[in-house]
């Protein structure tokens, strides 16, 4: 029973971590900063170029993932049937691909560090040295 | 004794493992990673190089009568809204693409039909160019006009999608599309044949050319579209008769409320009829369900030009009311029910099955349809 009580306790303490904001990360050699209007296009298949001119590549969290609804969120305005059915529409009408899934903040950090020109997004929380914040939105 | 014998590597096992659980666990880490790099690595090659996607349709429809509106007669049938599609998007490589589709339709007993393939090739990140066989970009839903869960209907407004029966094409198309701020304006220019088989016979077009222009701010869309062609309809003893084809159409979407028209005019030379149609659709979005309504209409306007039985079979009048709702009951899932409401013949076919309509004097039909859509 005391464990239990710690682990809520514990849980209380962690929660406000979890609800920590999400913020849009970039390949350590692309753009400083980004606008939130940029980030919107790219993730919208509206342009393909990040604000320094380099071909852009996005990667995106599972569908169902808390952190990718925070960004859609603030940043798309649509939720995951919404985006399901506008890529749907995307790829049947030949005019693009999704961005490819990552399944946690570690992957996506892995992803986004290892390819040139790419931005994704994570948990405030979840930054560290491998990948640099470009915009907090 | 043997059994115990047997058991003694077990025991080793265990007691080495926990006496260096620590180095186990590190092991165990790393190996750890070593497998999600790998697997990053599978799933970059297969991302990065080819994607398949596909969709489906199944659903049943019936009709008040045999006039055949869409197809749809007293007779239920689940095959005629049944279809499979399997699309392949080839990275050649950086800028160059090679996309297939495949379609098989349960009223074409499955046979898969090549709907698309294309090289697309993009010199530079605005400029589009293609080759091969694709859709013939007539309407704003002409790309994808099977794929029914990109779209709100259980089907597309046929006063305007349906007196068209080619959809389309063989040739080359370029895309060039300019990124206002906040804004984007799409210009296309197309041209090639067609030679398809369609339900009067075999029917070709020749010296398509055609161009569209569209706007959109990504809640309204604006878009333009004029094309011509040579028509050969050898069951009709219609050769070499020059076509045009005009469309306007407009788009609202905030999320909220969905708006789509769309206005058209086909003229043809010769006896063929010239139609102007028009359809207006409105929407709603109430979470996952969106409730719809489209009053739609289509009209010859060369009924001078014949007489008798040509008369009766070829000029058209019709007007469309629908109302349906589309349920989204899981992100590549929606199931659509709509009653359409048809009439307005004027004592000729109404652009439907002249055969039936004519002699039993029907002036009316109503078709109900019930349709899941994935994509996937």
């Amino acid at each position: 029973m005391k464990k239990l009580s710690l682990m809520f306790a514990a849980s209380l303490l962690v929660s406000p971590l979890a609800l920590a904001d999400v913020v849009v990360i970039g390949h350590s050699a692309g753009p400083n900063s980004i606008t939130e209007n940029q980030v919107r296009d790219l993730y919208l298949n509206r342009s393909n170029e990040l604000p320094d001119g380099q071909k852009a590549t996005t990667f995106e969290m599972a569908s169902g993932d808390a952190v990718r609804a925070q960004f859609h969120d603030k940043i798309t305005g649509r939720n995951d049937a919404q985006l399901k059915a506008f890529w749907s529409k995307q790829v049947f009408t030949g005019r693009g691909q999704p961005p490819a899934e990552v399944s946690n903040a570690a992957a996506m950090k892995a992803r986004v560090s290892s390819t040139p020109g790419s931005i994704g997004y994570i948990d405030e929380a979840d930054v560290d040295s491998s990948v640099k914040v470009i915009l907090t939105p | 004794m043997k059994r115990l014998l047997q058991l003694a590597p077990l025991a080793l096992a265990i007691a080495a493992s926990s006496a260096s659980a620590q180095s186990t666990e590190d092991t165990l880490a790393r190996m750890q990673q070593q497998l999600d790099s790998m697997q990053q690595q599978v799933n970059t090659a297969k991302n990065d190089r080819v994607r398949f996607n596909g969709f489906f349709s199944t659903g049943v429809a019936t009709s008040s009568n045999d006039a055949g509106f869409d197809g749809k007669t007293e007779k239920t049938s689940v095959a005629d809204l049944s279809l499979f599609a399997l699309q392949g998007t080839f990275d050649v490589s950086d800028n160059t693409q090679a996309v297939f589709q495949l379609v098989g339709r349960g009223a074409e007993d499955w046979d898969p039909v090549v709907e698309w393939a294309y090289l697309s090739y993009r010199p530079m990140n605005n400029l589009q160019l293609r080759a091969g066989k694709m859709r013939l970009p007539l309407f704003m839903y002409s790309d994808s006009l099977e794929v029914g869960y990109s779209q709100l209907w259980a089907r597309p407004p046929q006063s305007v999608y349906g007196p068209i029966a080619i959809k389309s094409y063989v040739g080359a198309d370029a895309t060039y599309t300019m990124n206002l701020d906040n804004s984007a304006v799409t210009s296309q220019l197309f041209t090639g044949f067609t030679d398809e088989t369609g339900t009067a016979g075999p029917s070709e077009l020749r010296n398509v050319f055609g161009t569209t222009l569209s706007w959109t701010d990504y809640v309204w869309t604006a878009r333009a579209i004029a094309g011509t062609a040579e028509v050969y309809i050898p069951s009709l003893a219609i050769a070499d008769a020059r076509a045009l084809f005009l469309g306007l159409g407009f788009g609202y979407d905030d999320g909220t409320w969905q708006i789509i028209s769309e206005v058209t005019r086909a003229e043809i030379d010769g006896i063929f009829a010239d139609t102007d149609s028009a359809y207006l659709s409105v929407g709603r979005r109430f979470g996952s369900v969106t409730p719809y309504a489209v009053v739609g209409w289509v009209e010859s306007m060369d009924n001078d030009d014949r007489t008798g039985a040509l008369s009766a079979a070829l000029d058209t009048r019709r007007d469309e009311y629908s109302i349906g709702a589309r349920w989204d009951i899981t992100p590549g899932v929606a199931i659509k029910g709509d009653v359409t409401h048809v009439t307005g013949f004027e004592n000729a076919a109404g652009g439907l099955d002249a055969s039936y309509v004519i002699p039993a004097g029907k002036n009316s039909t109503n078709v109900y349809t019930l349709k899941i859509d994935s994509a996937f």
